[in-house]
């Protein structure tokens, strides 16, 4: 997706390293839209389902209480666990198999080097689900490439896993027209059945709903920021730099730290630290990309914030603190190797890398420390950032799959939603006991394999409420939910936050090309002259007829922005 | 070969008409063709065994290039191919637009990079690519011994079985920013270069590595060229006294002169297309304002975006450009007095 969408892959959502950290928060946040809500548009293949509509399409809610969190959500952020696990007391949420042992082949975007076929934390996972699970891992990262030509064969894999930012195009089309509707299964009291999912916030499945159908199986995240600097803390300490508090700051202590001389950069591409610092408009989906101000929509491409952003990133790139690989854009190999051996010392990511470089580093590396570092007000002030979807990620089912292949998935679904403390949650991220992970003092500590084999397969599937939970790294636990409970309480929700909205198809291309011009601009390639044409062709090219689009849309279904 | 020898036409060519027609060619009226060759019918049964063996080949040709063909219908839709499973159903339900495509491409910026880098590229390898193999072929022709020759050839010939991705990789390694190269220099107080992510320079880091990957696997058809220069010629040039670059210049590019031409004019027919996958492999470093070629423009617009009415329609230009300068390098090269691809 484009502009502004796929933006938000790259760093952000690169990571899904297994965990937990995908979770979210959900319960707090409660369904807002629905109280808001007017008409909506059921059927029809634009636009977004709401209020009546949409309420006799949601699963049933019913909340499962296995552990109580140690830090309540807060702020949008995910439930923290941090007190030490019990697995000797570990519950089963899921008695008996609901898999009749058909085969279900998934194909699902993989962040890393996909494990081979038929791994034993594969067979573990099918095994426990009685579901003979074949995955088709695709490099996250270029995903959007892929999905297009998928879809449009006639051969479709069984469940398809699309995040929202790769909705681009005609994606939103190819869902509505070749996904299953999963509302016989799933909505009302029907979800009961896989008590798992419904578990699953509410505000979840309300993103699921696409073409007036309920098609997603989703994946909860929290609403507080995503997007972390992450940074290595042992070099800092080491070296005395300080925390950076404001955009020029930033740039002091990058210019420090640069020694190419002796293979040490600063950072990478700053792009996404930069829109936070900026205050502007997510990119990661199209309609979270538009604001209500004064009483007339702005897209983020349209602000001022937007150019200052790039304009800054910029002058990182010129001043020769970005890592030279940054400028291979998507192409760039992965940033952890590099960055374990100090050739850079921040990058923005999402904030599962933090759980994720930790636990691989830790036994090989024990120096390393990675943390997150708060986002800054461009002038030094508090940031102003915006919220995420609660459900960023969906599991589709195909139109041609049958009955008992539609009840299979559910059944590897109501596995991967388990809410931790459960045996399915232990054995969906860490897997299996001496093989992946070896306890010692009652600490699950991942092995080679582990973190081999047990990566971002299965939750891609369906996940529980936001969680964040490292028994093997509770500091890191604590860390993740305290930086989103302080970025969380500077969080905004933008007019469409939390609705599933497709956008008329005539406009569908309208911003494809944005996020390849954000990063020419960013690597000296084009100018910021370049992004105000390309504005201006793109209101006189749709953008402004699609301005009164949404208008509507916002006209009849009131909105969830705060 | 000089002038006088080439027929300039069948006719000419075979001004008795008792040679036989070339297999497969078989065309004209039913009975008796006036030139005296045999008739249809007769042919036929003469050669239908001929006929028969190239009946896989045709089916593969019109199943893989003639039938897809029609598919070009959909530059003049809105084409979404997720309406159906099927695709013709698809094309069937889709929105007619007329030349809506074309139109949105004349104005696209985009397509006119595009197609700018592609004939940049197109001319750069002109130059600087084609001469290679042919003096690759010289050198190794000079050589010698057999067991010097095929070493030579060997390690010559073995970059084209490596994969993009593994050639751009060992580029990256050593060419690029945080690699060997750049290094070396700033451990020695220079300044690092960086000629992976340098969009100025790209074209010629594409041509180079085109050369590094496929010169030598060029060079074998020019080798067997030469290898039917007789030896006589040799020998009766150096009897008249001629020196070793006179043999070259009068008796071995003489010989591999039909080659030459013959290889031009598909090269030229084949100028849009300057590589897919090693451009698509780099975009994302150089930025497509310097890489965007056709192919991979179509690709973006296409795979990428699904808005395959669009790629196609630029898929469309494409073809028929390539068409046009087929028949156009054809006809320069029967003005030099060339066989070129064909001849009516």
């Amino acid at each position: 997706m484009t502009p502004n969408a796929a933006s938000s892959s790259a760093p952000s959502r690169r990571s899904f390293l297994a965990s937990s950290a995908v979770a979210a928060a959900a319960v707090a946040g409660g369904m807002p839209l629905l109280a808001a809500c007017g008409g909506s548009d059921t059927g029809s293949r634009e636009g977004t389902t709401s209020g009546k509509d949409a309420k006799k399409l949601l699963p049933a809610y019913v909340a499962s209480n296995v552990v109580a969190p140690d830090i309540p959500a807060r702020n949008g952020s995910a439930l923290g666990f941090t007190a030490k696990l019990d697995l000797a007391t570990l519950k089963t949420s899921v008695p008996k198999k609901l898999g009749k042992g058909g085969k279900v082949t998934v194909m699902s975007p993989f962040w890393g080097s996909p494990p081979k076929q038929g791994n034993a934390y594969y067979r573990a996972m099918n095994d426990l689900i009685g579901v003979d699970v074949v995955w088709q891992n695709q490099d996250g990262n270029t995903y959007d490439q892929k999905l297009g030509a998928v879809l449009a064969s006639s051969d479709v894999p069984d469940v398809v896993v699309v995040p929202g930012w790769n909705m681009g195009g005609k994606i939103p089309s190819a869902i509505i027209g070749k996904f299953a509707d999963l509302g016989p299964y799933l909505s009302g009291d029907a979800v009961k059945e896989y008590p798992n999912l419904a578990a699953i916030p509410t505000d979840a499945w309300q993103r699921s709903l696409f073409g007036g159908k309920l098609r997603g199986l989703p994946m909860p995240t929290p609403s507080a920021p995503s997007m972390v600097p992450l940074y290595r803390q042992d070099i800092f300490a080491k070296e005395g730099y300080e925390l950076p508090k404001s955009c020029d700051e930033f740039m002091a202590l990058a210019k420090e730290i640069t020694n190419a001389r002796a293979k040490r950069w600063a950072c990478l591409d700053m792009k996404w630290t930069a829109f936070q610092a900026f205050g502007v408009l997510s990119g990661s989906e199209k309609p979270l990309g538009w604001n209500l101000v004064d009483g007339k929509l702005v897209n983020r491409i349209e602000t001022e914030e937007f150019l200052e952003a790039l304009e800054w990133s910029r002058k990182l790139f010129a001043a020769g603190v970005v890592h030279p690989d940054s400028k291979l854009g998507k192409n760039a190999p992965d940033p952890g190797p590099k960055f374990a051996a100090g050739e850079f010392l921040i990058y923005p990511n999402n904030i599962s890398q933090w759980w994720g470089r930790t636990a691989e580093q830790a036994t090989q590396n024990p120096e390393f420390k990675i943390w997150g570092m708060d986002v800054w007000g461009h002038d030094g002030g508090n940031p102003t950032l915006w919220a995420e979807q609660p459900a960023g990620i969906f599991a589709f089912v195909s139109k041609k799959a049958s009955e008992s292949v539609i009840r299979d998935v559910l059944a590897v679904a109501n596995v991967t939603a388990a809410p931790y403390g459960t045996k399915e949650y232990m054995m969906t991220n860490y897997g299996v006991e001496g093989t992946h992970y070896t306890v010692k003092d009652g600490v699950p500590t991942k092995t080679d394999q582990g973190n081999i084999e047990v990566m971002n397969a299965y939750v891609m599937v369906a996940s529980p409420a936001a969680t964040i939970a490292h028994p093997d790294f509770p500091d890191v636990a604590k860390g993740q939910v305290e930086w989103q409970q302080r970025m969380g309480a500077f969080a905004r929700k933008s007019s469409f936050w939390g609705m599933q909205i497709t956008e008329p198809a005539r406009y569908t291309n309208l911003s494809n090309d944005v996020e390849q011009l954000e990063d020419d601009i960013v690597r000296g390639r084009k100018k910021i002259s370049d992004m105000q044409q390309f504005v201006s062709d793109w209101k006189s090219k749709g953008g402004d007829k699609l301005r009164d689009w949404y208008k509507k849309v916002l006209d009849d279904n009131g909105s969830a922005a705060s | 070969m000089s002038h006088s020898t080439v027929p300039r036409s069948r006719a000419e060519a075979d001004p008795s008409g008792t040679t036989p027609a070339a297999p497969g060619t078989a065309a004209g009226p039913a009975r008796k063709d006036p030139r005296g060759r045999p008739g249809l019918r007769a042919r036929f049964r003469r050669d239908r065994l001929l006929l028969l063996m190239t009946l896989p080949a045709l089916a593969l040709v019109l199943v893989f290039n003639y039938i897809p063909i029609l598919g070009n219908i959909v530059a003049f839709q809105d084409y979404d191919p997720y309406i159906s499973d099927n695709g013709v159903v698809s094309i069937l339900n889709s929105p007619f637009v007329g030349l809506e495509n074309f139109r949105r491409i004349f104005e696209d910026s985009a397509f006119w990079s595009a197609v700018q880098n592609t004939f940049v590229l197109f001319a750069l390898q002109l130059v600087l690519y084609f001469p290679i193999p042919i003096l690759l072929a010289l050198l190794i022709n000079s050589v010698v011994r057999p067991r010097v020759r095929a070493v030579a050839q060997a390690v010559l010939y073995l970059p084209h079985f490596f994969s993009w991705v593994l050639v751009i990789a060992v580029f990256q390694q050593l060419l690029g920013g945080a690699g060997l190269l750049s290094q070396l220099l700033r451990q020695h107080g220079y300044d690092g270069l960086d000629i992976m992510t340098d969009p100025g320079t790209f074209k010629f880091l594409v041509t180079a590595q085109s050369v590094w990957k496929d010169a030598g696997w060029g060079i074998i058809v020019f080798l067997a060229a030469l290898s039917s220069v007789s030896p006589d010629l040799y020998e009766a040039a150096a009897m008249d006294g001629a020196g070793r670059w006179r043999r070259i210049w009068h008796v071995t590019l003489p010989a591999l002169r039909p080659v030459i031409a013959l290889l031009l004019v598909l090269r030229v027919g084949d100028a849009l297309t300057v590589g897919f996958e090693q451009i698509l492999l780099q975009r994302d470093a150089v930025g497509p304002g310097a890489s965007e070629v056709l192919d991979t423009f179509v690709w973006w617009n296409g795979v990428r975006n699904q808005d395959f009415g669009y790629a196609a329609a630029a898929g469309l230009i494409k073809g028929v450009v390539s068409i046009g300068l087929v028949l156009a390098a054809n006809k320069v090269a029967h003005l030099m007095g060339e066989q070129g691809v064909y001849k009516k």
